[in-house]
């Protein structure tokens, strides 16, 4: 395994599989591409989160490979062919089977920080 | 993981994407963030490099995409594969002796475990089979758990530690199946819950009913799988079948099971019901006692043995007091063994060692091995070197040493098995039939899977001490040499390869020289010429157990004397004589105890000591035929054969303990309770009486006269001595006895096929070891070999300094040798102190010789000194005529 360079354009490091959870989140609302996907997270974070190349095409890849998103070259909006990819059944009951996980992980998370009162 | 993601990684594995769609969308990507520059209003040119440095390095990125690919994993396993099998077509030596070395490790490491597995390991073929014990009296003259009826009934329903208890009867007896030939076959008894107390269910067809195991029920019986193949052709129709045996029409209501076994281990072909009188009737049976029986137990879960003992104490207590006459009630005592003590105990102890012997030969091999790999890598520490340079993990690099290794051990326990096969061809042609089960030793998939087993532990055990090596940076540098710094693991592991040969070498000697005095000592009789023929009667046992003896011979003595008669009348045979038993030993030996011999006149003893005295029941020619000397008094005399009284010969040994300072000829010896007392004639020289390699017992033979009652069981042998070879006299023994009656089945053996029989076990333990310690001697001086001049050729440069410098070549021999002398002293050393501590085990194998025997140590140092000196000393030598000039240009 070679090492993997840390990204310049990464500020803060992803938690583990949140990357993925993101970019399902993302190609829940409707296909893009990888580009477009970097973009969207990328606004939708407020600039606070850049995904880069590095670890986006791997990601996607690797969702690709467990069947959870599926992809199709179709023209971009400047018409240049592009690969889009989709959200699959699967994926769709991944993302909500990992939305439902964050959210306790986050409440976990919160209630160790003192920053929710324990009630929720 | 879903099937639908199953289905997904397969497609990917089986139909890859191209790597130029990867390519594409990055290209598109950055094309996209140029555009988003240039929108912002950077020139083109700029934005472009803008985006470029943004965009960061392109080749991780595939090599990471690749990765996520299903199968990514073994696509480099098989990469590492290809690597190393490249590499051992490269280094044909190396591989080679590499997997002779595992094979030899391997083969016989699962050549042994194969014999050594039922013995020790492998479940008997019984429902939890560990909660089965077997239970009964024992005595000094019976060794093995027996009941009786008398007190079985008692026991049975008072007991509490137990779930169930079920007996068989003592022993098989041979039968006759008469179909349209007779044949013989071996029939025994069980009770009805003997079968669902072993947890065996018949194959076919079903159990005793308790209503058929009654005196006089009706006659059924169960059959083997073996007697049903052999002789009913897998027939389901066998079923309540009526068969003949001994003349009786008898029902076969069930076949058991292909792996049955009885829990005896007797050879055993029919079953059929012991069909016991219960309880208080058993009193009247067989003079009081009951019928004797083998009785098993199941322990109720969470009893141990020990406290199934304790809670079975009273009871025996109970019967010691009520039923064993008051002299000998000392002598018996209760025992509860497991049943796999009970069929294996006397060889779990040559087991082990066998066992340890040589998976110590593996650990030889295996260092061998790992030395082999770890010189081969340091010749290779450049190429892993580039490798790590260029991003070769390190987790990578010991990976592929790990596939290395494996695939040789792999390769190795192929060839091992093989050679296992092999292996035990040669064991069963050795086989001592003292060592049970090892006819049946054969290679199958349990065996199979442990020499998978082995293999992978040794391959993870070389392929870890390789992998373990870090190349460093230096081997790059063009002209690095590797000074040796593999070196001190190495060194370590020649010692330990010195210290386990001595080891083996000492156990190994220390059994030879045993052997050899066994093979060599003096037996006080003749054996050469003298042969035994065994005819063996339909219907009768012939050995008694738990010490009772028949008295009802009738049908016995008439043919015998008519063989004895016919055989007489045979050319070339001097002398004819019968003995029940014969010396050293082997097979079932009378005795009686020491304090049974009441001299009449003196006081009967009280307390039962002095041990065990053999007793002999033979006529005159025993002695003539054993060319045992009559050292005072006479021998008995034919005519005494038909006298009312009754005469006893002392051996020596026996004559001097009962008779310290008085002549023995015509004192009286009463014997038993019933009044029966003996005269003494004579007294005979000593013989080697109890086995080959047991001490001497004091020994009486009483006059076998011809009247029905000394010829009952134990069934008397007829021996003879002859000049004629064994085989022209076998056809005219047979031919006799079968003029007399020509169903009955003779045995003839010479006396020393018998004795070479006893000493079978000492033979195969010591052949064993032998070669064990062989192989480990050859394998660890090789690998001393290898680590000298591995050294050697390290030095060369500095060899060729000093000699430039003026050393003379017996410096330089020093020099090395020095390095090889350190290692064995070091090893030798460990290896003495060892073998002292371990010899002890083999303490009760070894005849006559003790198990720190002082000459045999040093024999066997000064052997492995010898040896591994030579090994030293030609590397050496070789370092000797090293080339000042060659060496140095070398640089």
């Amino acid at each position: 395994m070679p090492p993997t360079k840390p990204q310049a354009s990464q500020p803060a490091d992803l938690l583990q599989g949140t990357l993925d959870l993101l970019i399902l989140k993302t190609l829940a609302l409707e296909p893009m591409h990888g580009w477009g996907v970097a973009l969207r997270i990328q606004q939708l974070s407020k600039e606070a989160l850049q995904i880069g190349q590095g670890s986006l095409y791997p990601a996607l890849h690797r969702l690709e490979y467990r069947g959870w998103i599926e992809s199709e070259w179709a023209p971009s909006e400047n018409n240049r062919r592009a690969k889009f990819y989709s959200l699959t059944t699967a994926g769709r009951k991944q993302l909500n089977a990992e939305l439902a996980n964050w959210d306790r992980m986050a409440a976990a998370i919160a209630l160790v920080l003192g920053r929710r009162e324990a009630a929720q | 993981m879903s099937f639908h993601e199953v289905f997904t990684r397969l497609r990917f594995f089986l139909f890859r994407k191209s790597p130029r769609e990867l390519d594409e969308e990055l290209q598109f990507h950055l094309e996209q963030a140029t555009q988003l520059h240039i929108a912002a209003g950077i020139t083109p040119r700029e934005a472009r490099r803008q985006a470029r440095i943004d965009f960061g390095a392109i080749e991780p990125t595939r090599e990471a995409a690749y990765k996520e690919r299903p199968g990514w994993f073994l696509e480099t396993v098989l990469q590492d594969v290809r690597y190393a099998l490249r590499g051992f077509r490269h280094n044909r030596l190396f591989t080679i002796t590499v997997i002779v070395t595992l094979a030899l490790g391997i083969g016989a490491t699962t050549a042994v475990f194969s014999v050594v597995d039922r013995i020790l390991f492998r479940s008997l073929p019984y429902a939890h089979d560990d909660e089965l014990v077997s239970i009964g009296l024992v005595q000094s003259l019976e060794t093995q758990e027996f009941m009786l009826g008398g007190f079985f009934y008692d026991w049975r329903d008072n007991q509490k530690p137990f779930a169930a208890m079920a007996g068989q009867s003592t022993g098989p007896h041979s039968c006759v199946l008469t179909e349209i030939n007779p044949q013989q076959l071996n029939c025994i008894n069980a009770q009805a819950g003997f079968l669902p107390l072993l947890g065996v269910t018949p194959v076919l067809g079903r159990n005793f009913l308790p209503e058929e195991d009654i005196p006089n029920g009706p006659d059924v019986a169960l059959i083997t799988y073996g007697l049903w193949k052999s002789h009913y052709g897998l027939d389901p129709g066998i079923l309540n079948r009526l068969i003949n045996i001994d003349g009786a029409p008898t029902r076969v209501i069930g076949v058991l099971p292909k792996d049955f076994e009885m829990p005896t281990l007797q050879a055993a072909d029919v079953i059929r019901p012991v069909a016991l009188a219960v309880a208080k009737e058993q009193r009247s049976q067989n003079g009081g006692i009951g019928q004797p029986m083998r009785v098993f137990a199941r322990l109720k879960p969470g009893i141990t043995i020990a406290q199934a003992r304790a809670e079975m104490d009273p009871l025996f207590r109970q019967t010691q007091e009520a039923f064993i006459p008051k002299e000998i009630r000392k002598d018996f005592r209760l025992s509860i063994r497991s049943l796999r003590d009970r069929q294996t105990q006397d060889v779990q102890l040559v087991a082990w060692v066998l066992l340890g012997s040589v998976l110590a030969v593996l650990l030889i091999a295996c260092a061998n091995v790992a030395s082999l790999m770890m010189a081969r890598g340091a010749a290779r520490e450049r190429e892993l070197a580039v490798r790590s340079a260029l991003g070769a993990s390190r987790v990578r690099l010991i990976r592929q040493t790990l596939t290395e290794a494996f695939l040789l051990s792999i390769a190795g326990a192929t060839v091992g098995l093989v050679l296992a096969e092999g292996l035990l061809l040669a064991f069963v042609a050795l086989a001592p039939t003292s060592i049970p089960f090892l006819d049946k030793a054969h290679l199958d998939l349990r065996i199979a899977g442990f020499t998978v087993l082995l293999a992978l532990l040794s391959g993870a055990f070389f392929g870890l001490i390789t992998a373990l090596q870090k190349p460093r940076p230096i081997a790059l540098a063009a002209r690095a040499t590797n000074s040796g710094r593999h070196a001190f693991l190495r060194q370590g592991m020649v010692v330990g390869q010195i210290a386990i040969s001595m080891i083996l070498l000492s156990g190994a000697a220390l059994l030879l020289r045993s052997f050899q005095k066994m093979e060599t000592q003096n037996l006080g009789m003749q054996t050469h010429g003298v042969m035994t023929a065994h005819i063996a009667l339909t219907g009768v046992r012939s050995e008694p157990v738990a010490g009772l003896v028949s008295r009802d011979g009738q049908k016995q003595m008439e043919i015998f004397l008519q063989a004895e008669a016919a055989v007489r009348r045979l050319p070339g045979l001097r002398s004819v004589g019968w003995s029940d038993s014969f010396p050293p030993g082997g097979g079932w030996q009378n005795g009686r105890l020491f304090t049974d011999f009441v001299v009449e006149g003196r006081p009967r003893p009280t307390e039962r000591a002095g041990g065990s005295v053999r007793f002999r029941g033979v006529t005159p020619d025993y002695f003539r035929a054993l060319d045992i000397p009559i050292v005072r008094g006479r021998n008995f005399t034919e005519e005494e054969r038909t006298s009312n009284q009754q005469f006893l010969v002392l051996s020596r040994l026996l004559a001097s303990r009962l008779f310290p300072d008085e002549d023995p000829i015509g004192k009286r010896i009463g014997m038993g309770s019933d009044g029966t007392v003996l005269t003494v004639v004579g007294v005979a020289e000593n013989v080697r009486n109890g086995g080959l390699s047991d001490q001497d017992l004091p020994e009486a033979y009483w006059l076998r006269r011809n009247i029905a009652a000394d010829w009952g069981v134990p069934v008397p042998i007829m021996v003879f001595d002859t000049v004629q070879s064994p085989a022209a006299v076998t056809p005219w023994i047979r031919s006799q006895i079968a003029a007399i009656n020509p169903t009955i089945p003779v045995e003839i053996e010479t006396l020393n096929e018998r004795m070479s029989k006893l000493a079978d076990r000492p033979r195969f333990e010591t052949a064993l070891l032998g070669l064990f310690a062989l192989t480990g001697l050859v394998m660890a001086v090789i690998g001393l070999y290898g680590v000298t001049s591995y050294l050697a050729t390290q030095r060369t440069q500095e060899i060729g300094v000093r000699m430039a410098l003026g050393a003379d070549r017996g410096d330089i021999l020093r020099l090395i040798a020095r390095e090889g002398i350190r290692l064995l002293v070091t090893g030798g050393a460990i290896g003495v102190c060892a073998s002292l501590a371990l010899t002890q085990l083999l303490k009760s194998l070894l005849f006559d010789i003790g198990p720190r025997d002082p000459v045999t140590l040093i024999a066997v140092t000064l052997l492995l000194a010898l040896v591994a000196l030579a090994a030293t000393l030609i590397p050496a030598r070789a370092a000797m005529h090293v080339n000042p000039m060659v060496a140095l240009r070398n640089e």
